[in-house]
């Protein structure tokens, strides 16, 4: 995960590297795919065993995905924010500072 | 049934409570309530928390507490799809949402039909957009109000007749007035109420009754085997399997295009709001889980067999199933609480689906249309006056029409509103496509969505698709905005070329 970082942040705006860059700084968004392709495929949870706590499969699964499913968007948004800063990078002459209470 | 003294007293406590609340809520964060930002976005101040609970109490609405169940209750595991779908909606708010606040926050938006009117520079198109959304957010409001009078007649009020309705009548009349007075701002403070109300009784739920009951392994005993999974595809169709991911999916997407869901992203503060909201909303979905399990522990307690509440369940049907269970679970007092929830997590959507209508309205008709050069002061009056018509309009639907005939109108609202994609989602990275195209192909899938729910007697979403042999029976709603987009696609050469020689579409 070091060398994407570096060359995100030692890019110069230069035309041939644009889309090069672009692959870099949006890549770890690929990690939402995870969470959808598992849960599409419905034919890999639709049993009643392994049962957990007399919970059916099925649905201890599921509830579990949404567990794991908020992780990744988490894993992702973590990684823009702290490492290729995409999600800090707002639109060209878009002014998003003086947004008070960005917490509350 | 007799009227529950303990529980409705209670109930009335809660919801006096929040009707002070939203009051109040027009002194929070003071502003000038006279312009429409300010009024209908909450001055596009939320921040996380804020956002995390208005958004909460905005998607999980009382009918989703109420319905979710029900169909689980009622169908078993096909009912279950919720929990997929709220799986997937968490990356599809993190990919497409921040980008459309960015835009909408710098071009000045209030509504999508804003957003979609500047990117394509299409009057019509906008319309298109501002229509879809209201009418199809019409029959979600009514059926919040099924929601809400599920709970009141459970707690013992006689059911039908004019004072059947007296109670529903009065909570709506304190929801249009603080809705008038506050803007975005009641709902949003109320969604705190209401989303540490919906936690407690749903924590209590799942550990109470199950403990009553014998345990989770009981309770999954005592549901049918066939009802517990999905039945597995025979012959050369794909069953319920393709059943359960494209309604799963296609709801999904349809989620974030009804105007109060938009509403719900427009007013956060950055687009680190949303990101960070798309992790911790799940907290929200993993609740819906658990509240769809409550389907099955109505099962296990037998309160269909039980007499005290057979009049419930002719009146209400499955929609009973819940407000059963917690009558014959839990003590009265506590029945209060967890009924105020319910009624208080419909006030909330309602809310919030009033503005965003009312928004919509003011600006994509009323402004465009009718008077363009209304001043901002005129613009927040029209909202105020429009949110107060659409609440009318709601009660006096589900009052006057069948409650089937709602339910249906709000199954035909998800694919209705499913047909906004093309435009919003494509109008965020490009905007090479062609106004008239996508307006075609918004008209394509609307007219082939409802075809197909037309085929199933319009009691049904899912439509049997044959493709090469094989049935895959999927959600209409997918289908027809696959339609969309490939006619918009298409389309798009087509018109330009036809704009370039002088002969512009209409919608130019």
């Amino acid at each position: 995960m070091q060398a994407p970082v570096l060359v995100v942040r030692g890019t110069r705006a230069m035309t041939s590297k644009k889309a090069n860059s672009r692959w870099l700084r949006y890549w770890p968004r690929l990690f939402l795919v995870i969470p959808l392709l598992a849960i599409l495929w419905v034919p890999s949870y639709n049993k009643i065993e392994p049962a957990l706590g007399g919970v059916p499969f099925f649905y201890w699964y599921q509830l579990a995905w949404i567990l794991v499913g908020a992780a990744f968007v988490l894993l992702v948004y973590v990684i823009d924010t702290r490492i290729t800063r995409v999600a800090e990078t707002p639109p060209a002459g878009l002014d998003t500072t003086g947004a008070p209470g960005d917490i509350l | 049934m007799i009227l529950d003294l303990t529980a409705t007293s209670v109930f009335v406590a809660l919801f006096l409570l929040v009707t002070w609340i939203g009051f109040v809520a027009a002194r929070w964060r003071k502003a000038d309530l006279n312009l429409l930002h300010e009024w209908g976005l909450g001055g596009r101040r939320f921040g996380t928390v804020v956002t995390w609970f208005l958004l909460g109490g905005d998607l999980y609405t009382a009918y989703t507490f109420i319905a979710v169940p029900a169909l689980v209750y009622g169908k078993g595991a096909i009912g279950f799809f919720a929990v997929p779908y709220t799986i997937l909606i968490y990356p599809i708010l993190y990919l497409i949402f921040p980008r459309l606040w960015a835009i909408a926050h710098e071009r000045g938006h209030v509504t999508a039909a804003d957003y979609v009117r500047d990117r394509f520079g299409s009057r019509m198109l906008a319309l298109a957009v501002a229509v879809t959304g209201i009418v199809a957010t019409m029959p979600y409001i009514a059926l919040q109000l099924v929601g809400m009078e599920v709970v009141i007649g459970a707690l013992g009020f006689p059911a039908g007749g004019f004072t059947g309705h007296l109670p529903l009548i009065i909570a709506f009349i304190v929801l249009a007035a603080f809705t008038y007075t506050s803007g975005l701002r009641a709902p949003a403070l109320i969604a705190i109420v209401k989303d540490a109300l919906i936690f407690v009784t749903v924590i209590a739920a799942i550990v109470i009754i199950p403990a009553k009951l014998g345990g989770y392994g009981v309770i999954f005993a005592s549901v049918p085997q066939e009802k517990l999974t999905l039945a597995p595809p025979q012959g050369d169709s794909l069953g319920a399997y393709s059943a359960y991911a494209t309604l799963a999916l296609g709801s999904a997407l349809a989620l974030f295009l009804y105007p109060h869901a938009m509403t719900g992203i427009l007013s956060s503060s950055s687009g680190n709001v949303i990101r960070r909201n798309a992790a911790m909303l799940a907290a929200y979905s993993f609740i819906l889980g658990l509240i769809a399990l409550l389907g099955y522990m109505a099962i296990a307690a037998g309160v269909d067999k039980d007499p005290a509440y057979a009049a419930g369940f002719t009146e209400y049907g499955a929609n009973f199933a819940v407000p059963a269970l917690f009558l014959a679970s839990f003590p009265s007092w506590f029945v209060g609480v967890a009924f105020a929830a319910i009624a208080i997590g419909a006030l909330v959507p309602a809310a919030i689906m009033s503005i965003a209508c009312a928004n919509l309205f003011t600006r994509n008709l009323y402004k465009e249309f009718v008077r363009p050069d209304c001043s901002a002061a005129d613009e927040a009056r029209v909202a105020k006056i429009v949110s107060l018509v659409v609440k009318i309009g709601a009660v006096v639907f589900i009052l006057a029409i069948p409650q089937a005939f709602a339910i249906q109108l709000q199954l035909l609202g998800g694919i209705w509103i499913i047909q906004l994609l093309p435009p919003i989602l494509l109008g965020l990275y490009t905007r090479s496509f062609n106004a008239a195209a996508l307006l075609t192909g918004w008209g394509a899938g609307i007219a082939i969505g409802t075809y197909m729910a037309g085929t199933q007697g319009f009691t049904s979403s899912v439509y049997p698709l044959a493709l090469f042999g094989v049935t895959v029976p999927g959600y209409a709603a997918l289908y027809s905005v696959l339609i969309n987009f490939l006619v918009a696609a298409a389309l798009t050469p087509l018109f330009d070329l036809m704009a370039r020689r002088g002969a512009s579409p209409a919608a130019r």
